[in-house]
């Protein structure tokens, strides 16, 4: 039954958002394709401007999940370090050495000079 | 009920203004960006008025058709000082500068109220190429990158990337002759690798643009170099005032085209520039672009070539100028963040010298060699410089560029003065008020 309400409050709403695009556009032609085409003060383009391009910011945000990581584990940890003690500083001491090494070398590639 | 009381809204907001520029049109655009009533737009789409100011030359009517034609339904057209196609029914022409605003208002709220047609698409409403229903899946062609959807050929990758090596699918287009970040008039075809400026080609020169008449007379018999000295800063500060609407600052733009209109020798520039030092224009990181070699700075001249460190200027050779112990001052880098700074200490000179000038009522000596704001004109005026874009502008990023084309003075310059103005338009576009000598 709860289903079944919700599936209605679903319908409901989605029938009023197609509606209320639909209402101002019923008496109105499709945009033309000379309007469509995208606007370049007068001039035209040769393709579509679907086209592959590298992203510059792309190794900085893997760099970013890289640190988030880190981070994730280090909670856990917490709690752990204080029943453990030395033994989890060391594990952590090298975790974070293995994760320094992609940093360094993320480093040495440009990573953090904005493009 | 509800679609009439829409309309009445609709008619009582600002009135959305696209501008195509013909010749000399850019006065237009000053005066009505600072009337209240007019929001210009930077593109069609959020245009409801499309404004013709000035005389379009005929080999600029094919995009004039393709913009015109980009305005969503509905829309109207005006043309301000230009002859309307004779396709086009019941066109209001305008031509008083100071009707524009009451012409563009009259036009909009008509439209909006019913009482005036939309404008009639004059383009055919087919794609580019057929594509409907061709190939396998009807998507316009064979296979995975062939063929033409919605009648356009996809990207593919035709050059070696510049930049590092990594080359992608590069994107052909032509931009222009009415995109307003250009100097009126011009358009280039341009190759970009993402936001990489991979080729530039300038395919029409900007329309060559008009000075104040005071350096025209200058050219005749001596001046008073007050006179010359505001008309100087007055169309630095017209050209600030674009570089700013570009970097999105709209009102420090507002702000230099007030100062500007105002101008005066009493004027003091140090309130916009610091709002300019604190707005961040001058951290832009797209300032860094653009930099001349002291070749290219001296074919532009002017102010960009003494941002590049050449301290040439025609007002050392004049007596009345050394007589105010006039020296030029150059920056050194030679790239749009120095052009900037040179162009806001000129505008500060000019003022200085104005203002001693009308003190002691110099007048210039020169008349055979002048330096005008856009650069020195001695046997010949100031010549079209576009071409040199396609050197400097290959390697930047597309914001660079940008920058680097609002902050280069290229267009040349008319040999007669004057144009199609009354002196009662001056001083309503110029604001001569200040102008001591009239």
């Amino acid at each position: 039954m709860e289903l079944l309400t919700l599936l209605f409050i679903l319908l409901l709403s989605l029938g009023a958002g197609l509606l209320v695009q639909w209402l101002p556009m019923r008496h109105q032609p499709m945009p033309t394709y000379p309007q469509r085409a995208p606007f370049l003060g007068g001039g035209t383009p040769d393709s579509h401007a679907w086209s592959r391009y590298h992203v510059r910011y792309y190794p900085m945000t893997l760099l970013l999940i890289a640190f988030e990581m880190e981070m994730m584990f280090m909670y856990p940890w917490a709690v752990v370090f204080v029943e453990t003690g030395m033994k989890a500083m060391m594990e952590m001491g090298m975790f974070l050495a293995i994760l320094s090494v992609g940093i360094v070398y993320a480093w040495r590639e440009g990573v953090f000079k904005w493009q | 009920m509800a679609v009439s009381w829409l309309r009445k809204l609709a008619s009582r907001t600002q009135v959305p203004v696209f501008p195509v520029l013909g010749k000399q049109g850019d006065r237009a655009l000053r005066y009505l960006a600072l009337s209240p009533e007019i929001e210009l737009v930077d593109s069609p789409r959020h245009a409801s008025v499309l404004l013709i100011a000035g005389e379009v030359p005929a080999d600029r009517f094919e995009p004039l058709r393709r913009v015109h034609d980009q305005l969503p339904y509905p829309f109207t057209t005006l043309w301000f000082r230009s002859e309307p196609w004779p396709h086009l029914e019941n066109v209001p022409r305008v031509e008083k500068l100071d009707e524009l605003p009451g012409a563009l208002i009259t036009a909009h709220r008509e439209l909006m109220a019913g009482q005036r047609d939309s404008a009639p698409r004059i383009l055919t409403d087919k794609p580019p190429n057929p594509w409907k229903g061709e190939g396998d899946f009807g998507q316009g062609g064979e296979g995975m990158m062939g063929g033409v959807p919605y009648g356009r050929p996809m990207a593919m990758n035709m050059q070696d990337d510049i930049r590092d090596g990594l080359t992608l699918d590069s994107l052909t287009f032509r931009l222009g002759p009415f995109f307003s970040a250009f100097p009126p008039g011009m358009m280039a075809e341009i190759t970009l690798q993402g936001d990489l400026v991979q080729t530039w080609s300038t395919q029409l020169a900007p329309y060559p643009q008009s000075l104040d008449p005071v350096f025209f007379t200058a050219r005749e018999r001596p001046v008073p170099i007050a006179e010359l000295e505001l008309a100087r800063a007055r169309h630095h500060l017209h050209r600030l005032f674009q570089a700013l609407r570009l970097a999105g600052l709209e009102n420090a733009s507002l702000d230099a085209l007030r100062l500007a209109q105002n101008l005066s020798t009493s004027s003091t520039l140090g309130g916009l520039r610091r709002r300019l030092v604190r707005s961040g224009f001058f951290r832009l990181s797209s300032m860094e672009g653009g930099v001349l070699d002291p070749e290219q700075a001296r074919q532009i001249g002017g102010p960009a070539a003494r941002a590049a460190g050449l301290d040439d200027d025609l007002r050392l050779e004049d007596a009345g100028y050394r007589r105010l112990r006039f020296s030029p001052a150059c920056q050194t880098h030679g790239n749009t963040r120095a052009r900037w700074q040179q162009t806001l200490n000129e505008i500060d000179q000019s003022l200085h010298l104005a203002q001693q000038a009308e003190r002691d009522e110099v007048y210039t000596s020169e008349v055979d060699r002048i330096e005008t704001p856009r650069g020195p004109w001695s046997e010949q005026g100031p010549e079209d410089a576009s071409p040199l874009l396609d050197e400097v502008l290959p390697g930047l990023e597309w914001g660079e560029a940008l920058a680097t084309v609002a902050s280069l003075d290229v267009a040349a310059v008319v040999n007669e003065g004057g144009g199609t103005q009354t002196p009662d338009e001056l001083r309503v576009v110029q604001g001569g008020s200040g102008n001591v000598f009239k």
